[in-house]
């Protein structure tokens, strides 16, 4: 009897099987393609070895694509996702796909190492220029990353045997193989995190409540201007680096110094037309803090953004 | 979590299949075996080197003391040196096995058996913490069984549950002690902690327990439901049995006994007390060499001590209104404890005065 139990629900974990790939084929697509906003439901690093992964295997999407990297100025502390700086360029310039892929507390390292990963399946790169120069450890688990990267950072990376024996399992049981891409395709994070982040909602909605909704995001009164300060700082190395990268594969990297204190000109006749270095002069009314942006302030940042790249290629 | 390590998982399905395929009499020796391998590639050849050398000392019988020795060095908080994996759990076990040979209830014993006992794979990580004789007797009894393997993958699949879907949850409120500024955020994260904690150790004990289950062995239970004890002896009796035990057994019966030798001896509740602290000190040592791990032993040797001259005076009663009370009582000096636990002294205090309105 007990062997029966035991086979019948090795045949059902077979039968969910041939579910999981066409779901997460449409759980993907919907995430990373056609949803309304992009940003992890969640500032933590669960949802970016996915996303990594989605991209590199989708080197081409409906719409061009456009990252965004840096950290929780970027990623939008404090404010809605729609009211986040990538979420507004999204909205300002129409037509193309942006990515949030900001992490609180990232440093420029993660950034190199993030958009060294994907640089062939996106357009453009947003970079916020962060002085301190390290990287996650963890990366090395989560994204495909060289030796040479892994040394320098100090990453982790999962032995030889065990990588070995998680690809041959992933291979013939999908459900273990694709179980990260699936929570962060439906849940925008890991399922934990998705029902830590809504367990009032979902309560309210047990109960029949209404839940929160967001006010309209205010447009800014306020210009934001760019620039190309010539500061007293030189760029981190992993910025530099990833400037090498963009240069390499033809694609546009543009970094942002909120700080304007580094020298953009040199960079930026060694660079053009691919990396390019803005200071962003943010007035003290656009942020909520010394360094993080109010809804007015990322709407001001896109606006002049997007304005950016219109007079670079009309 | 190395349970759910491919390796692991693959290394103890090959041990299933040749504990089953050997003549019985080899059975200890293919856990000693496949138990050797498990901490050589997960721990490591030098720190596998330290544990054979603490297995071999215990065969000999070296004295208790070398191995109370060795636990303090490797408790030195931030110490450089390796530890071993699981040493907490490991050495308790050598000082078992040393003191019941010295006392004769250990007559015969193979190094064989020994290796087996000591490197038996899944209590290796977080206990429970075994006995000799007993996992002997289970080990020489196993039979191949469909209800063991039944009841040992359901064991692992709810340890596995409690785990990812319920422990890592509650450590995302537990994560946000470092923003608590109300009573009401410091009373959820202390609450949150000591459900969690619960959860997450007895996930290890069930998996534990589900994986020698499958072998047909039977490890002892750790845990039986603590938060619904009436009184703190109670909850001893049900939190960390294993650990509740072993105190029991090494500590506080000879301490105590030792006690009634002396000037003490027309002092019982005296004697107790003291037995109480002084276990419950090494207890909180056990867990780590820092003062508010020592200061949370202390604080529940305290309460022993207190709820033991408590029924010296007060009848004990079976009426259902008074387990509720006790069972609501015990949770709260309970969770009052565990701050310490989870937080460094400094923090610990800010976080009681916030869980009772002193502090903003």
């Amino acid at each position: 009897m007990k062997v029966r139990r035991l086979l019948f629900a090795i045949l059902w974990l077979a039968l969910i099987d041939l579910f999981i790939p066409p779901l997460l084929q449409r759980a993907e697509y919907a995430r990373y393609e056609t949803g309304a906003v992009y940003r992890f439901e969640n500032s933590d690093l669960f949802a970016l070895g996915p996303m990594v992964h989605y991209l590199r295997e989708h080197p081409r999407g409906p719409r061009r694509r456009t990252m965004f990297l840096g950290n929780s100025v970027v990623f939008g502390y404090g404010l809605e996702t729609r009211d986040a700086l990538p979420a507004q360029f999204e909205r300002i310039a129409g037509d193309t796909r942006v990515f949030n892929a900001a992490v609180n507390g990232a440093e420029s390292g993660d950034s190199f190492l993030l958009g060294k990963a994907v640089i062939d399946s996106v357009d453009t790169l947003y970079v916020q220029l962060i002085r301190r120069d390290g990287a996650r450890p963890i990366l090395g688990m989560l994204i495909p990353v060289d030796d040479t990267d892994a040394r320098h950072y100090g990453l982790d990376r999962l032995g030889p045997i065990e990588a070995t024996l998680r690809s041959m399992l992933g291979r013939v049981w999908h459900l273990y193989g694709d179980n990260d891409r699936l929570q962060a395709a439906l849940f925008g994070t890991s399922t934990r995190q998705y029902f830590y982040l809504h367990k009032r909602e979902l309560l309210l909605a047990i109960v029949g409540r209404a839940s929160h909704v967001a006010p309209e995001t205010p447009r800014s009164t306020i210009a934001v201007s760019l620039s190309q300060r010539n500061g007293i700082l030189g760029l981190p190395r992993p910025l530099l680096d990833l400037a090498e990268v963009a240069k390499a594969h033809r694609k546009r990297l543009v970094i942002l110094d909120f700080q304007q204190r580094v020298a953009a000109a040199g960079f930026n006749a060694k660079y053009a037309p691919y990396a390019e270095l803005v200071s962003i002069d943010v007035p003290p009314a656009l942020r909520f803090d010394t360094m993080h942006l109010t809804p007015a302030g990322a709407n001001a940042v896109a606006a002049a953004l997007v304005a950016h790249e219109r007079e670079r290629a009309p | 979590m190395i349970f759910t390590e491919l390796r692991f998982i693959l290394l103890f399905a090959l041990c299933w299949i040749t504990f089953f395929a050997v003549p019985r009499r080899w059975r200890s020796a293919t856990l000693a075996v496949f138990g050797i391998v498990f901490y050589a590639i997960f721990a490591g050849p030098s720190v596998l080197g330290i544990v054979l050398l603490l297995t071999l000392a215990a065969y000999v019988r070296a004295p208790a003391l070398m191995f109370v020795i060795v636990l303090i060095i490797a408790k030195v908080p931030d110490a450089p040196w390796i530890v071993p994996l699981g040493l907490s759990y490991l050495t308790f076990e050598l000082i078992h096995v040393v003191v019941e040979r010295r006392r004769g209830r250990i007559a015969e014993m193979s190094l064989t058996d020994l290796l087996a006992f000591v490197f038996f794979a899944p209590a290796r990580i977080a206990g429970p913490i075994k006995r000799f004789p007993q996992f002997r007797d289970a080990v020489a009894a196993a039979e191949l069984s469909a209800d063991d393997v039944y009841a040992g993958v359901l064991r692992i699949l709810l340890g596995l549950g409690k785990k990812f879907l319920l422990a890592d949850v509650l450590a995302l409120t537990v994560a946000e002690s470092e923003y608590a500024s109300s009573m009401h955020q410091a009373w959820m994260v202390v609450i949150a902690f000591g459900l969690q904690l619960f959860l997450d150790f007895s996930a290890y004990s069930d998996i534990a327990i589900g994986f020698a289950r499958t072998l047909g062995i039977r490890l002892p239970e750790n845990f039986n439901w603590p938060y619904l004890a009436a009184n703190i002896r109670e909850f001893w009796e049900r939190w960390h049995i294993t650990l509740s035990q072993w105190v029991r057994d090494y500590v506080f019966t000879p301490l105590g006994r030792a006690l009634f030798g002396t000037r003490l001896r027309p002092y019982p509740g005296a004697i107790a007390a003291i037995s109480y602290l002084v276990t419950f000190a090494i207890v909180g040592a056990w867990h780590g060499l820092e003062p508010r791990f020592v200061l949370w032993g202390l604080y529940h040797g305290a309460l022993l001590a207190i709820f033991n001259l408590w029924r010296r005076h007060v009848p004990s009663s079976d009426s259902v209104a008074r387990r509720v009370l006790g069972i609501a009582v015990t949770f709260f000096f309970v969770t009052i404890g565990w701050v310490p636990f989870f937080l460094p002294l400094a923090k610990a205090t800010h976080m009681w005065a916030l869980m009772f309105g002193i502090a903003r």
